[in-house]
């Protein structure tokens, strides 16, 4: 049993309401210091609204949360030199430069020893410190917001949806970021609807839906606890395959590729799958098998997808 | 509060607004503007001169003298029309407002009465006008003064009643030595007010202010940096329109203490009012038609463009509510009368008013969301 000071964030029966809206209803978690904790949720599950109150922007209607030991209602200016915020959405002053910005936020922190260049390297916007925020695209001004958030040294991060909005080469960018965040010992707090995003990154996944935590533990955890089986995958050459395996009593769905999948219990399903295949006459382009992921656990619990048109739901 | 995070905000405010280089022009320009146009208009006014279109039927020595008359007097540019033409339909197809038409047989009458001594002789001077412009009756009554003088001197007895001109002032002034105050503090709230409420709405709406409240800066340093930034483009846009009324009016207005105190209570008041409005219109629209509900009036009432004597009682005793009005009597105060002891005492007033808007701003001010 770990201790209460061997953890950052501490929340208890946290709930908010807006008038008849439930946005977070009785929810209680823990986060290790030091560890990736990634809250995942479709868009309006209550991600932010959590994140939002833990960060001290919002106050809770119930319940408590706290900060390396100290309640957020209760003790805001003593937490808020030890934590590091992006919040969703983040913007900042439009004709205002990347350095400066780092500049500004740092006398805010009244830090005097903030290495400016050191925060533009570790951001890697060296080449764009003399540009003004207003010109910089949105990769740039999420790992501007990122190096912002690290201005005060601090020793817990909260990132609401670092990458939406970027595109796979600039998110995998934001990754390494993060991941060298947590080799130096930072806790991040992280809230995603990318299910990859959260698999990479966190040692710790918090599943949100309506404002509830239905599922929470390490990733691989999640997956072995909700989604014992696997995914096999088939790249038909005609329709004949489709039945073959429907004969055999599986229930193959096509995905928006016109690839089947079956999920099956064993590897020897596989094996078997395959022989009856090649003994149909069908012939096939490329199959592949792989575990499950988040999103078939999120899927299995909910009901749901975490994003429209994601694919990669397999048939109960 | 914290010097060093006020600093910090104030610093990233000038870099802003020195680079939005058209924001920059327009403040600028806007207060230069409505005193260049103004200001002519009022110098005019000082000086003002009256086209008076005559048209002499009786074409005699006599008439000739009374339309030299009219011209000497100063406050006529006289403009002779042709008498075979007609004067009606004349004074229709050139638009005027008024022509003075001296009849034929005029010269008869004058001799009648100067030099035969006949009381019962007299001479009918007709005005041709027209009812609906607004600057004929005042015409009329220059004119009608003029013929007085005229009528006097020909009974040849001095007036009984004479009047003496006694200025309340140790120097002449002008229509713009007065307006110039008025314009100072109306620009200084207009910057106030929007600059305030334009910079808050926009900031919350694009989450700057939620990034901010994560950050140990607090409401009260927020806000004091806001009125020092306002301060500082108050100050800029002061000196501008004092140069430009120097240099192209020859103003003549005391500058002292007074000034700089009060566009600081100007501004107090007004970024107060500006954050108060933010709070309570979250859309920068909302926020911006809400600052105009509160400056458009407060403008026009509080006798920043025209004095409070030519409104109704009810107004003027609006105009007494409103916090501008006070700006306005305390620079006036100071500025053209040097009375230190009226200054002081508007100054307490819209210091009290001040002191209150800025504690409602602080409480307004509200980073927190959802509460």
């Amino acid at each position: 049993m770990a201790k209460e000071a061997e953890y950052a964030i501490v929340v208890e029966n946290l709930t908010k309401r807006y008038g008849d809206l439930l946005a977070v209803d009785d929810i209680s978690f823990k986060v290790r210091k030091g560890e990736v904790f990634a809250l995942l949720g479709p868009n309006g599950a209550g991600k932010t609204t959590t994140v939002e109150i833990i960060d001290t922007i919002r106050t809770p209607t119930s319940g408590k949360a706290s900060i390396l030991g100290m309640d957020v209602t209760k003790r805001k200016h003593e937490i808020v030199p030890r934590i590091g915020v992006l919040p969703q959405g983040f913007s900042s002053f439009d004709r205002i430069t990347v350095r400066e910005t780092i500049q500004y936020f740092s006398r805010l922190f009244c830090c005097r020893k903030t290495d400016v260049d050191g925060m533009i390297e570790l951001v890697n916007l060296k080449d764009k410190a003399q540009e003004q925020y207003k010109n910089l695209s949105g990769g740039l001004m999420q790992r501007l917001g990122i190096a912002i958030a690290l201005v005060n040294d601090p020793e817990v991060v909260f990132l609401d949806e670092p990458t939406t909005g970027l595109d796979p080469r600039a998110r995998r960018e934001v990754w390494k970021l993060l991941l060298g965040l947590k080799e130096k010992g930072k806790t991040i707090f992280l809230t995603t609807h990318y299910m990859e995003e959260a698999e990479f990154l966190a040692d710790t996944v918090a599943i949100i839906s309506k404002g509830k935590i239905i599922a929470m533990g390490s990733p691989e955890a999640l997956i072995e606890r909700n989604a014992n089986y696997l995914v096999l995958t088939l790249k038909p050459v005609d329709e004949k395959a489709i039945e073959i395996v429907r004969k055999m009593g599986f229930e193959p769905v096509r995905d928006n590729h016109r690839d089947i999948k079956v999920r099956v219990e064993h590897m020897d399903d596989v094996q078997k799958i395959l022989n009856t295949i090649k003994d149909g006459g069908a012939s096939l382009l490329s199959l592949d098998v792989r575990r499950p992921n988040l999103e078939e656990v999120f899927l299995k619990l909910t009901g749901e997808a975490l994003r429209k048109n994601s694919a990669g739901g397999v048939a109960e | 509060m914290n010097p060093r995070i006020v600093v910090a905000n104030l610093i990233v405010s000038i870099k802003s607004f020195y680079r939005a280089r058209s924001t920059m022009f327009f403040m600028i320009a806007f207060p230069i503007i409505l005193i260049l146009v103004f200001g002519a208009l009022f110098m005019k006014q000082d000086n003002m001169s009256f086209d008076l279109c005559v048209q002499d039927l009786d074409h005699t020595d006599s008439s000739a003298q009374l339309v030299k008359t009219l011209d000497l007097d100063g406050r006529f540019n006289v403009i002779k029309i042709d008498p075979a033409i007609n004067a009606t339909q004349y004074t229709k197809d050139n638009k005027l407002n008024l022509v003075l038409m001296i009849p034929e047989g005029y010269e008869g009458s004058f001799l009648q009465r100067m030099a035969l001594h006949n009381p019962d002789a007299s001479v009918t001077l007709t005005y041709l006008y027209d009812p609906s412009s607004i600057f004929v009756s005042m015409k009329m009554q220059i004119l009608n003064s003029v013929f007085a003088g005229i009528n006097q001197k020909m009974s040849g007895k001095p007036p009984f009643i004479r009047p003496a001109e006694t200025s309340i002032l140790a120097k002449k002034y002008r229509f713009i030595d007065f307006f110039v105050p008025g314009i100072i503090a109306m620009s200084v709230m207009t910057l106030s007010l929007f600059g305030t409420v334009n910079l808050n709405t926009e900031l919350r709406q694009k989450g700057v202010i939620r990034k901010l409240s994560t950050t140990p800066i607090t409401r009260t340093d927020w806000i004091l940096s806001n009125i020092l930034y306002q301060f500082i483009l108050a100050v800029i846009s002061t000196m501008a329109m004092l140069l430009v009324s120097y240099a192209v009016f020859r103003i003549n207005l005391h500058i002292d203490a007074w000034l700089p105190l009060f566009i600081v209570l100007d501004v107090f008041a007004f970024v107060g009012i500006g954050m108060i409005l933010t709070r309570f219109a979250k859309e920068a629209e909302s926020a911006a038609a809400a600052a105009n509900a509160i400056s458009f009036p407060m403008m026009f009432l509080s006798g920043s463009f025209f004095p409070l004597e030519m409104m109704p009682g009810f107004m003027q005793t609006v105009a007494r509510i409103l916090p501008l009005y006070y700006v306005n009597e305390g620079l006036r105060a100071s500025m053209v009368f040097n009375d230190h002891m009226a200054a002081l005492r508007y100054a307490a007033i819209i210091g009290v008013f001040a002191a209150v808007v800025f504690i409602l701003g602080i409480i307004a001010t509200n980073w927190e969301e959802g509460q």
